[in-house]
Order: C-alpha cells, then sequence, then structure tokens
C-alpha cells in the first residue's frame, strides 16, 4: 500500500501536485509523468534522503512497480 | 604492448574467423547482467554459435542482401545472431527496443516508417513483441516477409549438409564493397535516415580509429551505449571485434537505473576504453553514493571518450574531482566528434592527454568570432574533439556553404573516405546534405584552432537529451493535438540543464483556458502526451492567444520565443508546478 508521505515525496520531485497523480501499488515509473530514466536517480535519491536511508542499486534494479519500492523502503525501516 | 592492425581482410567475416582461430579462448564478448555473473563468449564460441543461427536463417530461406531488423533486449544470444546474418550477406539492423511508456501505435507507426524507407524485410524480435508488431507485418503496406524469434530457436538441430554448402557458397560470393549493416542516423523513431555500410567501410573505418586512438592487444572496451547508435555499434562493438580484443557489454536500460554499474565492469574487468554521451559524466560524479564504489579502481582506464552531445568542460571536472579518489587519472579524460553519415568518428582527441580546454570570449562567440579571453565573468569554455582521423577533411562553412575564415563559428562540413553513399530510399535528403563534390553538411556548429575541433551547437533546432536526438517539430505535432492546446500555436526547445549535463525539453503552447486547475491539468496532459512518444517533457509554459511570435514563415519561431520565454518575467506566462 503506497502511504501518503511516500507519494508525496515522488511528486515533489517530479513537479506533480498528488491530486493531479494516481499512483497504487501496481503502477510503474513509466506511467507517471516526469519519471522517465533520467530522473529516475533524482526520485530515488529523494526517497533517500526524505526516510534517510541508502538503497543498493541492484536492490532497486529489483523493483517492478512502485509497490515493490515501497516495500523496500518499509524493510529498511524495519 | 602490441599495436595492432588488421591485415588484407576481404569481409568482416573473414575478420571475425581469423580471430577466432589465432585467439579461440580470448573473451570476445563479456555479457553484463546486474546481479549475475557475467556471460563470457570467446571469439571461438561465439563463431560456432554464429554458424548455428546461420543455419536457420538459411533454414529461413533469408538471401543476401535482404535487411534484418533485430528488436531484441539485452540478450547473450544477440551477438552471433548479428554476426550470424552479416555472415551471410544479409544486412542486420539494430533497433530499439520499444520503451514500455511509448504507445504501441507510436512504435508501430515508427516501425511503418522505418520499412517502407529503409526497406526491412524480416524482423527479429522476442515473442513479446508478436502481439504489437504483428498486425503491422500483415497490414498492405509493409514490406515485411515474416516475424522470427530467434531466442526460441532449436540451434542444435542436425545440419544438413545442402544448406551448410549454401551458407558456404553465400560466404564465398561477398566481396569487400557488398553492404555488411544498415543503421540508422539519430533521430526520432520513423524519420530516421538509414544508411548502409559496406564490410570495406567498416574494415577502414576502424582501422582508421584504432590507428588515432592507439589501440593494442592489452585493451578491453566497457560499453552500456545501445547498439542501434553508431557510436555503441561500431565503436564499442565493431572495432573491438575486428581487433579481437574483449568488450563488456551492459544493458543500457540497466546502466541508467544503476550508473555504478559501468564502473563495477571497469575495476572489475580492468577495462581500458569506453565512449560515454556527456551526460553519464554527471550522472555518474553526482548520483552515485560511495559505498557503491567501496574497492573500485579506475585505475585501467586510458581513455574515457565523451562523444555524441557537446563537451561539457563542468562535466570533466565533476567526474575527476569525484573520481581521482577511485584512481581515475584526468589524462584519461577525452572526446571524440562522430556521426552515422561518416560511419561514426571524424576527429579524436590524443591518447594520455586531457582533450584541451579553450577559454573562450562568450559574447563574441555568439557572434561567431572565437577569441581567447581571460575575463573570468566572460568565459565560456570549450572543449576539444581532437585531430582528424586518417582519410577525413573537414571545413567550416556558413550558410551559403562558403569557407569562412579560421577560428570563425560556422556549420562544419566533412569529407571521408569512410562517407555513405547516401541514405537508403532517401535521395532528397541525400542531395540535401551532400554537395557535388562530396562535401557533407553535418548541421553542427564549430570551429577549428591549433587544427583542433571545437563542436559547439546544432545549427538546426535539434534539441539533444542525453545523446538522443529529439526533433522539436514531433512534438509540436503531438502537442498540438491535446485537448486545450490551440492547434498549431506550440513550440518546443531544449534548454540546458547544467546540473544533469545535457539539454532538457521544454513546451510553449497557447490555449484559451484561464483558470489555475484547468491549467494544471493541461500541463499533465502536455506531459503525458509527450510521455506517448517517449520524450519527457520538462517544463510546460502555458500562454494566452496570439502571444507567440511569429517567424516570417507565419510559423511560431522557435528561436524568438524560447528567447522571450528565458529571458524574462512575463506575466501572461503560465509556469507552475
Amino acid at each position: 500500500m503506497i502511504s501518503d508521505k511516500f507519494k508525496s515525496v515522488i511528486c515533489k520531485e517530479l513537479d506533480l501536485d498528488p491530486a493531479d497523480i494516481e499512483v497504487n501499488d501496481e503502477t510503474k515509473a513509466n506511467e507517471v509523468p516526469g519519471w522517465d530514466s533520467l530522473n529516475h536517480v533524482n526520485v530515488i535519491l529523494a526517497i533517500e534522503k526524505e526516510y534517510n536511508l541508502r538503497f543498493k542499486s541492484l536492490e532497486v534494479l529489483k523493483c517492478k512497480n512502485i509497490g515493490d519500492l515501497q516495500k523496500l523502503v518499509d524493510s529498511k525501516l524495519g | 604492448m602490441n599495436i595492432i592492425s588488421l591485415s588484407e581482410t576481404r569481409t568482416l567475416w573473414e575478420r571475425w574467423k581469423f580471430n577466432a582461430e589465432k585467439f579461440p579462448d580470448r573473451d570476445a564478448i563479456i555479457h553484463w547482467v546486474a546481479g549475475e555473473e557475467p556471460f563470457r563468449w570467446t571469439f571461438k564460441s561465439l563463431l560456432e554459435t554464429a554458424e548455428k543461427f546461420a543455419y536457420q536463417l538459411k533454414k529461413e530461406n533469408v538471401k543476401p542482401g535482404e535487411v534484418c531488423a533485430i528488436i531484441i533486449r539485452h540478450n547473450r544470444y544477440f551477438y552471433p545472431l548479428y554476426l550470424a546474418i552479416s555472415s551471410i550477406g544479409a544486412l542486420p539492423a539494430v533497433l530499439a527496443y520499444p520503451n514500455p511508456r511509448l504507445h504501441p501505435d507510436k512504435f508501430r507507426q515508427g516501425l511503418s516508417g522505418m520499412s517502407q524507407r529503409s526497406g526491412l524485410d524480416w524482423i527479429f524480435t522476442e515473442r513479446e513483441l508478436e502481439d504489437i508488431i504483428r498486425p503491422f507485418v500483415e497490414s498492405v503496406e509493409s514490406t515485411i516477409g515474416n516475424l522470427f524469434f530467434p531466442l526460441e530457436w532449436d540451434l542444435e538441430v542436425e545440419h544438413v549438409t545442402k544448406i551448410t554448402a549454401q551458407i558456404h557458397a553465400s560466404r564465398a560470393s561477398i566481396e569487400s564493397l557488398d553492404p555488411v549493416l544498415l543503421q540508422h542516423s539519430s533521430g526520432t523513431t520513423g524519420l530516421q535516415k538509414p544508411v548502409v555500410l559496406s564490410h570495406k567501410a567498416i574494415l577502414v573505418h576502424v582501422q582508421n580509429l584504432a590507428d588515432i586512438m592507439k589501440l593494442s592487444d592489452e585493451d578491453k572496451m566497457i560499453n552500456w551505449l545501445p547498439l542501434y547508435h553508431d557510436m555503441g555499434l561500431i565503436a564499442a562493438f565493431h572495432m573491438p571485434l575486428a581487433f579481437g580484443i574483449p568488450s563488456v557489454q551492459i544493458d543500457p536500460f540497466e546502466w541508467v537505473l544503476a550508473p555504478a554499474l559501468f564502473l563495477e565492469s571497469v575495476s572489475k574487468e580492468r577495462g581500458t576504453i569506453a565512449y560515454l554521451p556527456n551526460f553519464a559524466y554527471n550522472l555518474m560524479a553526482d548520483k552515485i553514493h560511495d559505498e557503491e564504489l567501496e574497492g573500485f579502481s579506475l585505475e585501467s582506464l586510458r581513455m574515457l571518450i565523451n562523444c555524441s552531445e557537446p563537451v561539457r568542460a563542468s562535466s570533466h571536472e565533476r567526474f575527476v574531482n569525484k573520481f581521482e579518489q577511485y584512481c581515475f587519472k584526468a589524462a584519461s579524460l577525452s572526446a571524440a566528434y562522430g556521426l552515422a553519415e561518416t560511419t561514426f568518428a571524424v576527429t579524436q582527441t590524443e591518447p594520455g592527454k586531457a582533450p584541451t580546454v579553450l577559454k573562450v570570449d562568450r559574447q563574441k562567440l555568439a557572434g561567431g568570432i572565437v577569441e581567447l579571453t581571460d575575463d573570468v565573468s566572460n568565459i565560456k569554455k570549450c572543449v576539444s574533439s581532437g585531430k582528424l582521423l586518417n582519410g577525413c577533411e573537414i571545413k567550416i562553412v556558413d550558410d551559403n556553404r562558403n569557407l569562412i575564415p579560421v577560428e570563425n563559428v560556422g556549420e562544419i562540413a566533412i569529407k571521408s573516405v569512410s562517407m555513405f553513399d547516401g541514405y537508403r530510399n532517401y535521395p532528397e535528403k541525400t542531395a540535401a546534405v551532400v554537395d557535388e563534390e562530396g562535401w557533407y553538411y553535418s548541421g553542427d556548429f564549430g570551429f577549428v584552432y591549433d587544427d583542433e575541433l571545437y563542436v559547439i551547437g546544432r545549427k538546426k533546432d535539434i534539441i539533444i537529451v542525453a545523446g538522443k536526438n529529439i526533433y522539436p517539430e514531433d512534438i509540436e505535432d503531438a502537442i498540438g493535438k491535446v485537448d486545450g492546446v490551440i492547434p498549431g500555436r506550440v513550440i518546443a526547445f531544449g534548454e540546458e540543464d547544467d546540473e544533469l549535463g545535457t539539454e532538457q525539453v521544454s513546451v510553449v503552447a497557447e490555449t484559451k483556458i484561464e483558470d489555475t486547475a484547468e491549467l494544471k491539468k493541461l500541463r499533465i496532459a502536455i506531459i503525458r502526451a509527450g510521455m506517448g512518444m517517449d520524450v519527457n517533457i520538462h517544463d510546460v509554459y502555458l500562454v494566452p492567444p496570439r502571444w507567440l511570435i511569429k517567424s516570417s514563415a507565419g510559423k511560431p519561431s522557435r528561436k524568438a520565443n524560447k528567447g522571450r520565454i528565458i529571458s524574462g518575467k512575463d506575466e501572461k506566462v503560465w509556469g507552475e508546478k
């Protein structure tokens, strides 16, 4: 389940209004306006900063959708 | 260290076979996949598997001269398939696997344009694309004979002597001047211009390139560039294969999501040469945590070659600052200038020495004059792309294609022994860029200083995002169809992004909408329209009717309106996010 905080971090990084964007567990990065391969690293860094954690490249590569990324964050927060 | 050269070789297949016999157990291609042990093709195993693919191709009746489009993701069997196609005299044409965000109709439309102009005969792809491609293959306008799924082929079938004999006969009849591959000039899918190259063109070109780089048998190429791009295909795939040196091939999709992969492979494989577009220097310098780099060493890299976007001095500085601690040497910085129309490279900087950086008077440069200055408030750092390869000539010309004095900025025109014979099936486009004396007019702006070429921009309005050329007219057409945008009243242009070290796409569109909530919705709709064609629109500026300045031709002027947007605050411009 995508938390409001998680969604707002992504939207802030991509200059989107959370009210305009629908994001659920199955949403893929390429379905979110502005989340292209060039911006991907920026989104990841923004999430790391907000939650004060670090991802490994491989962990992020394994995420197939935003739900996976949320789960990765949750697992790191313990 | 042995500097190597190609012996008298008639075809690429002969050369690859020579390498397989001389260095059977040497790594040819190291296929890199994140988190896995890399798969290593030796020259011998690569050629043996290529033979098996060649057999299947003959069985499917693929004939010499036919164009075989390959649309396959990063897969170890891509390489022997590619070699097999060219070995029987057919022409491999590597096409980009569609990004998931690209709308299937847009992909089919691109493929249709390409098939008609490039004359594609067969498509080799993955089962996943069947539903998207098959309707097009079966349509009336298609030139394509069939779709094949080579990754599903049983390569271990017993070979029938008759077919094997046909393969040998095909190979024996290939001449040095026969075509060996079809590559596309960089550009929007469907509008890319096809360039056919011969065995000789490739062999001569990689020899000239190797000479200027002092390529030796101790070299190892590290590559994440897509092989549908000339820099990836010619420099990072064909050159090492022809010279019998190994190359590491990384998935471009994986690299951009995890850029540390490139550094990991350089460190583990002791890579010596790599080509990168400018934005990659920024991405790796600024966006990788040091924890990811623990234990890495870039000591082995002797040439990190910046090519395919204008080279930014600040990107090189960032890279050196970050990676000096990982044993990267500033002298390993390098730059080149190349185009698909000249097979690939035209100029290359000297190995073992960072490219020359000129401090040029920015204001005078804007007026086309190159004058050095120490006035820090007015410096534009221009990075050299190096000296001419053997067999290449350049001249700098004005709008009327007249030679202009040295140290003046103009369009770069090129003559090269590796020049294309013209765009396949596009005589009118060929005539527009090649004159009767054989000069090719590149559309790139630059100047020559001390016998070195400096490339500073484009004559046309092409936007270069991360090494990919995007035509503003394509974006304008798509955005003009978005509800709420006044048709024909849109411009798209590139805005420099210093942090990313590349350009980003901006759009200005006229609309009658005034309500803020509706304007926000329109902005998202415009960004989504860009996504449908796999273009990320970074900034959207919405303006009232009749805001856009028209050119003398009556169309909105990109240059004038870009200047108006960038230069000042206009209360009528809505650019909120």
